[in-house]
């Protein structure tokens, strides 16, 4: 009983004692902190990620390097090829082309400031995506078949399938973003019928030919300023067929709303448009560059069904395969592997990093244990001639460090939990009330600091801790097991 | 074929009424090179109730013996029984239990834990022997039992003060009643009253001798004092390490 009495004695009358519990205290909320943070950003990249690039990707290599044999340049046989594959839900064609925004909204002499000026140089670049929506199609259809009710069972069934069926593209036009009550500007301009997102708004009046409509990224819409029903330009470059030389081309679009995944780089930089008018502005050089396939149930057979598209479609002509297929048909994990191997990797550094602070406070509590078994000499003589054992002695010191673990431990697991699940508002109040921002919500991917408290790690972090504490105890410990009595009773 | 026979029961070496013997305990420690001899030989026998002066002069090994004999250190040489049994064929924790239960200790110094209450130091040998769980069934009969112990030591106002703020002979009190809370059957005192003024140290002697003849102690007393030591049953004088008079 001893043991427990005295160890908890000595830490309550040794000051000292407290630096080891505080050791053990930051390092295990900085530990739970910071791997939550890690866990979060891990986990925020993958949904977001995810959100904008659908299942499978598939990227024809439309020209063999070596047998310069041609893919066909429309995308409707890989896309039945696709279809026709079990396990799929979707597929839909999607054009990718660069492009640079020359004129936006309002008068040319403010785009020029925008341009010029260093904070908004991102801005130059937009990506052009030509998406396939029949949303006339998916409002009617059902409308029609009502009416044909009488030869239902004759139709074909209803299988339409486009930019909807294979992203989150439907939800990314109805998000809005938060408001700063302060711009001058609206943030975002969600559309307003979704399933026909390229109208141009009801007060838009075209001075000459009407302007086809354009979906903004959300942040290159605030950033620039624009409103709905504004007319941008964009420029872009194509080969000229004839001679292979490259042509700028131009053409203005009406802005009908934006769009919000919700992932920074995505939203400022994505400028989306009707494949068909995208098709008709690169001059016809490609229509589509990628195909996008949703899957039922991805966890599970993501990859399985990945597979067997690399050999479906090349046994079916509409990819190149052969050495192709691995770069033609990825997984979004495979497609942004580079981004979600960095974040795991760092997180796996960070906690090994951050264990040397464990480290530390181990080392505080042997170099405290130390002093006090030198101090407590005598009082080791005394419990020995009182009939205490080396192994209750030893257990004494040890349990001295326990004290450190459990309540370092128990306090640093709280605020650490409590800190990574409140991270955001703490990091927005540090940031009003010191003045300096910590997170810069520009240059992540999220506009909030993601963070995942998992028990299993908190659970493993506090066992460190004291795996840590007790291995440090472990030799002043035995030490004092090993004094003589004699030598601390002899004298005064 | 015969059963094996174990060997015969060791004809005890001490008259049946010893609990304490020592039988040639030589004691030398190592200085360097070579080997520094304390004791060389000592033979003693304690009965049971007795009230032993162990006087020499200072060096003279004493205090060695003393711990010797209260288990706190092996002699070099020679065997001890206490209660018939060799305590060192025993295991670390039954000696433990031994010098626990049915050895008490006075030092000069004291040697109270500074950390502890009065009645907590007093108390250490009941945490020492019990766990968590029998201390906590224990509690109340242990404390009933301290307290009344340092009411008789006149120490009943005292007994939340830490020893910093206890004079030398409460100090002296404080350990006694520790040395005693198992009531043990012998007492080892090294120079008991040698830190203490005069008059103090009377006081205390007082209530040593009284205790030692109402639990029927078997005690050692280790002294400077001839006066003190008039009033034992019986003198050993040491001197070089060896018994020089043993004398009753
Ligand atoms: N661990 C030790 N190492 C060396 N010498 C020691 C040790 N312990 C005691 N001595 C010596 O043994 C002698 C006897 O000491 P002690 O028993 O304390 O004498 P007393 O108590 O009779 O005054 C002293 O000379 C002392 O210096
Ligand atoms: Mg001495």
């Amino acid at each position: 009983m001893y043991r427990y009495f005295l160890s908890w004695r000595y830490f309550l009358a040794r000051r000292t004692n407290l630096i080891g519990m505080v050791g053990i205290f930051v390092a295990v909320a900085a530990l739970i902190l910071i791997l939550s943070i890690m866990t979060g950003f891990l986990e925020e990249s993958r949904k977001t990620v995810r959100g904008s690039l659908s299942d499978i990707l598939i990227e024809p290599v439309f020209r063999h390097e070596l047998t310069q044999e041609e893919l066909p340049p429309d995308p409707f046989d890989l896309l039945a090829a696709v279809r026709a594959q079990p396990g799929v839900v979707g597929a839909a064609a999607e054009l990718q082309w660069g492009g640079i925004i020359t004129q936006s909204g309002k008068n040319q002499e403010q785009y020029e400031r925008i341009l010029s000026s260093s904070t908004h140089k991102e801005l130059l670049a937009v990506q052009l995506v030509g998406v396939d929506v029949r949303g006339f199609e998916r409002l009617t259809q059902p409308l029609l078949r009502t009416a044909l009710l009488p030869w239902g069972p004759l139709l074909p069934p209803s299988e339409i399938q486009d930019e909807f069926s294979s992203t989150d593209f439907l939800a990314a036009l109805t998000r809005s973003a938060p408001e700063d009550e302060d711009a001058f500007f609206s943030s975002s301009a969600p559309v307003k019928i979704p399933l026909l997102p390229f109208l141009p708004p009801a007060d838009y009046e075209p001075l000459g030919r009407p302007k086809a409509g354009a979906i903004i990224g959300q942040q290159l819409f605030r950033n620039l300023g624009l409103r709905r029903g504004d007319v941008i330009q964009i420029a872009t470059a194509v080969p000229d067929p004839d001679n292979g030389e490259w042509k700028v081309n131009n053409r203005k679009f009406v802005v009908a709303g934006t769009s919000r995944s919700g992932e920074n780089e995505t939203d400022l930089s994505r400028i989306y448009l009707e494949r068909t008018e995208l098709i008709d502005f690169l001059r016809d050089t490609r229509r589509f560059t990628q195909v996008l396939v949703r899957v039922e149930d991805f966890k599970r057979d993501g990859n399985r069904i990945r597979d067997e598209l690399r050999e479906s479609l090349a046994a079916a002509g509409v990819i190149q395969g052969g050495p192709y297929a691995r770069q033609e048909v990825r997984t979004w994990e495979e497609f942004r592997g580079n981004l979600l191997g960095a974040i795991e990797n760092e997180r796996v550094l960070m906690a090994i990093m951050l264990s040397l602070v464990l480290v530390v406070a181990g080392f505080t509590i042997f170099a405290i244990l130390s002093m006090m078994v030198t101090e407590k000499r005598r009082d080791i003589g005394i419990l020995c001639a009182l009939g205490g054992t080396p192994k209750g002695i030893l257990d004494v010191f040890l349990m001295i460090a326990l004290w450190d673990a459990l309540i370092g431990g128990f306090f640093g697991a709280v605020l650490g939990t409590w800190g990574a699940i409140r991270i955001d508002s703490i990091e927005r109040w540090l940031s009003k009330t010191f003045g300096v921002q910590i997170f810069n919500r520009d240059v992540y991917l999220f506009d909030h600091i993601p963070s995942i408290v998992q028990p299993m790690a908190v659970g493993v972090i506090v066992f460190g801790a004291f795996v840590c504490a007790l291995l440090f105890a472990a030799i002043p410990a035995w030490r004092a097991a090993r004094l003589d009595p004699l030598e601390a009773l002899r004298y005064e | 074929m015969s059963s094996p026979t174990l060997p015969p029961p060791r004809a005890p070496v001490s008259s049946q009424d010893a609990t304490l013997v020592a039988r040639g305990v030589k004691r030398s420690f190592p200085m360097g090179e070579r080997r520094l001899d304390i004791l060389h030989g000592i033979d003693l026998e304690l009965r049971r109730g007795e009230l032993v002066a162990l006087v020499g002069a200072s060096g003279a090994g004493k205090s060695t013996l003393l711990h010797i004999l209260g288990l706190l250190d092996r002699p070099s040489e020679g065997s001890m029984e206490i209660d018939g049994r060799d305590p060192w064929q025993m295991t670390v924790s039954k000696r433990a239990l031994l010098r626990n239960k049915e050895i008490g200790f006075v030092f000069q110094f004291y040697h109270l834990l500074p950390e502890l209450t009065a009645l907590e130091n007093a108390l250490l040998p009941g945490m020492i022997s019990d766990s968590p769980l029998a201390y906590r069934r224990n509690k109340s009969r242990y404390l009933e039992r301290t307290r009344a112990m340092l009411a008789r030591f006149g120490m009943s106002e005292r007994l939340e003060h830490k020893p910093p703020q206890l004079s030398g002979g409460e100090r002296q009190r404080v350990a006694m009643a520790r040395a005693l809370f198992h009531d043990p059957e012998i007492l080892l005192a090294d120079e008991p009253t040698g830190n203490l003024d005069r008059a103090t140290g009377e006081k205390v002697l007082e209530l040593l001798f009284e205790e030692q003849k109402r639990r029927n102690l078997s005690m050692i007393l280790v002294t400077h004092d001839e006066r003190i030591a008039q009033r034992c049953q019986r003198i050993v004088t040491i001197e070089d390490g060896r018994v020089a008079d043993s004398n009753g």
